[in-house]
């Protein structure tokens, strides 16, 4: 494209008789092409680069450690969703069928996932089996234990199960039912002020990554401002001389993304041990759950945005500030 | 070509840097534009290569006005224009071919094409043979050249040269010269500046003097013992 001389545009490389192709092609060359010469100009500078990577990886950790404790505290609150199960006891005396026709009623209820039964009989040989008092259950005359129905509601969660409760707790043969609830509540609260904070200190850090990617750009372009000034001056646009620069920001994202991933790898490794023997002595089942690849995608498209945006911000302000101040 | 018309240019401060400067270079004509340091030289040559606007009058290239270039298309008028500086600017990290191609690569040339072109010039200034040398291993009239070969690889019609022999012993700067000729003889339309007289005035050239802003010469110059 020339401007003044209207002619000349056919000397120039866009009038060449290239096919719209071939250009699409040429177009992706050229942008790999820069990306690849970007890489090694961090290359280049072995020390700036690998601190600024450093930063940004640390940087990341801690948002992906505590996402990734969010997760698995959830996971095991998820796991008591059991304890949202209402008891309901049945008044003494009730007979069979009684009991029978409200747990047809319950299992077609919409609300609810599951009944049980624990017959009176049921409950007693569990409790001396449990309790160890084998011997001396012997001596009762009858069984004091009561019929329960254990309910588990669909929803489970605190407000809705509560709900339910009231309402099967008019049941007419049912006695009393009961719903331990307020420790869920707690446990709810508690994860969801996690995940909050979680939340607040991500974006603080991300705010600090941005500002570390952007001020290591500023000074690669002081640090070029002579062969930025030249550029201009045999004609290049803002656009060209800002791309190697837009790629290195690029590149300190994939790379400080991987050394995050790495750095929490590396810790749940360690800790898989420790945690192992805790579970082990909870009986529990719990397994420490790493990354996913969509989460390990999702790390890098956001430390790959980080970058880009850094970067950006950073070009956006400086190269168009220097002018090339003579010939 | 090259036309300014009653061009002014005055800096914050009241320093009037050029005063009513009125000439045309035609196409394919070449001339000199001498002058004391501080005579107006560079700003003469800053209005053209849209480093600096003129405060008043008109700078035309091509019968186009360039104050109706707007800040993101002064790259492309660039692209037209050759320039040559005193201090030659390479890129001193760079080889002398990615110097030379610069040019040819913002404009988006790659390639066998770019090769050709890149040599072709670098054979036009005789220094073919240092295509893959670094500056610093080229002698200060070599580095000058590549700085030509540079400003002329992309074939622009317009040729600015900003004091191309300042630091050149006199046959040196007599190459130089002849290789200015030689595009100027090819249609290139070359304007070089230079506080070097004895050069100017055995080269027979147009010659446009400036003395404190103001035009006080155009034409052939005389050669003086005590010039100006």
């Amino acid at each position: 494209m020339s401007i003044l001389f209207s002619g000349r545009a056919s000397s120039g490389a866009s009038a060449h008789k290239i096919s719209l192709g071939r250009r699409f092609v040429m177009f992706w060359v050229n942008h790999v092409r820069q990306a690849l010469f970007s890489l090694g100009e961090l290359w280049r500078t072995p020390s700036a680069s690998i601190l600024t990577i450093g930063v940004l990886g640390v940087s990341l950790t801690l948002p992906a450690t505590l996402h990734l404790l969010v997760k698995n505290v959830q996971q095991v609150s998820d796991s008591f969703t059991q304890a949202a199960e209402i008891s309901l006891f049945i008044k003494d005396g009730t007979d069979d069928r009684q009991i029978n026709s409200l747990l047809k009623i319950l299992q077609a209820d919409n609300d609810i996932a599951r009944v049980t039964h624990i017959s009176k009989q049921q409950a007693l040989a569990e409790f001396a089996d449990v309790s160890g008092f084998g011997a001396a259950l012997t001596y009762l005359t009858d069984n004091p234990l009561p019929d329960v129905l254990l309910v588990l509601p669909k929803n489970t969660s605190a407000g809705s199960a509560r709900q339910l409760l009231d309402r099967l707790s008019k049941e007419r043969i049912v006695e009393f039912g009961k719903l331990d609830i307020d420790w869920l509540t707690r446990l709810d609260a508690i994860v969801s002020l996690l995940r909050q904070a979680v939340l607040v200190i991500a974006i603080l850090l991300l705010g600090a990554v941005l500002l570390i990617i952007g001020n290591t750009i500023r000074l690669s372009i002081m640090s070029k401002k002579d062969e930025i000034e030249v550029m201009k001056l045999v004609g290049a646009t803002d656009a060209f001389i800002q791309r190697p620069f837009l790629y290195s920001g690029v590149w300190f994202g994939v790379f400080g993304g991987l050394l995050a991933f790495l750095i929490v790898e590396a810790m749940l490794w360690w800790l898989q041990g420790a945690i192992g023997s805790v579970t082990s002595l909870y009986d529990s089942e719990f397994r420490l759950m790493a990354f996913s690849v969509t989460e390990f995608f999702s790390l890098m498209l956001l430390a790959v945005l980080l970058g880009l945006t850094g970067s950006y911000l950073s070009v956006r302000r400086h190269i168009s500030a220097i002018e090339p101040t003579g010939p | 070509m090259l036309e300014f018309d009653q061009v002014s240019k005055s800096y914050p401060g009241g320093f009037v840097a050029l005063d009513r400067v009125s000439f045309k270079l035609e196409k394919g004509e070449m001339a000199f534009l001498t002058g004391h340091s501080g005579a107006g030289k560079s700003t003469l040559l800053k209005l053209i290569s849209l480093i600096e606007r003129p405060s008043v009058g008109r700078v035309l290239i091509n019968d186009v006005d360039l104050s109706r270039i707007r800040r993101p298309h002064i790259p492309y008028v660039r692209r037209d224009i050759g320039i040559i500086f005193q201090n030659h600017r390479l890129l001193m990290n760079h080889t002398v071919f990615d110097n030379v191609a610069l040019p040819l690569v913002i404009e988006g040339f790659s390639g066998k094409d770019m090769v050709k072109r890149v040599h072709a010039a670098l054979d036009k200034v005789g220094l073919l043979d240092k295509v893959r040398c670094l500056p610093q291993t080229l002698s200060g009239g070599e580095q000058q050249r590549v700085g030509i070969a540079r400003a002329v690889v992309n074939k622009p019609p317009l040729l600015l040269a900003d004091e191309p022999t300042g630091n050149l012993d006199p046959d040196l700067s007599k190459d130089i010269m002849r290789v200015f000729e030689a595009f100027n003889q090819v249609g290139v339309s070359v304007l070089v500046a230079t506080h070097d007289l004895g050069l100017v005035a055995r080269m027979k050239y147009r010659t446009l003097t400036l003395k404190q802003g103001k035009m006080i010469n155009d034409g052939l110059l005389q050669y003086q013992e005590d010039p100006l």
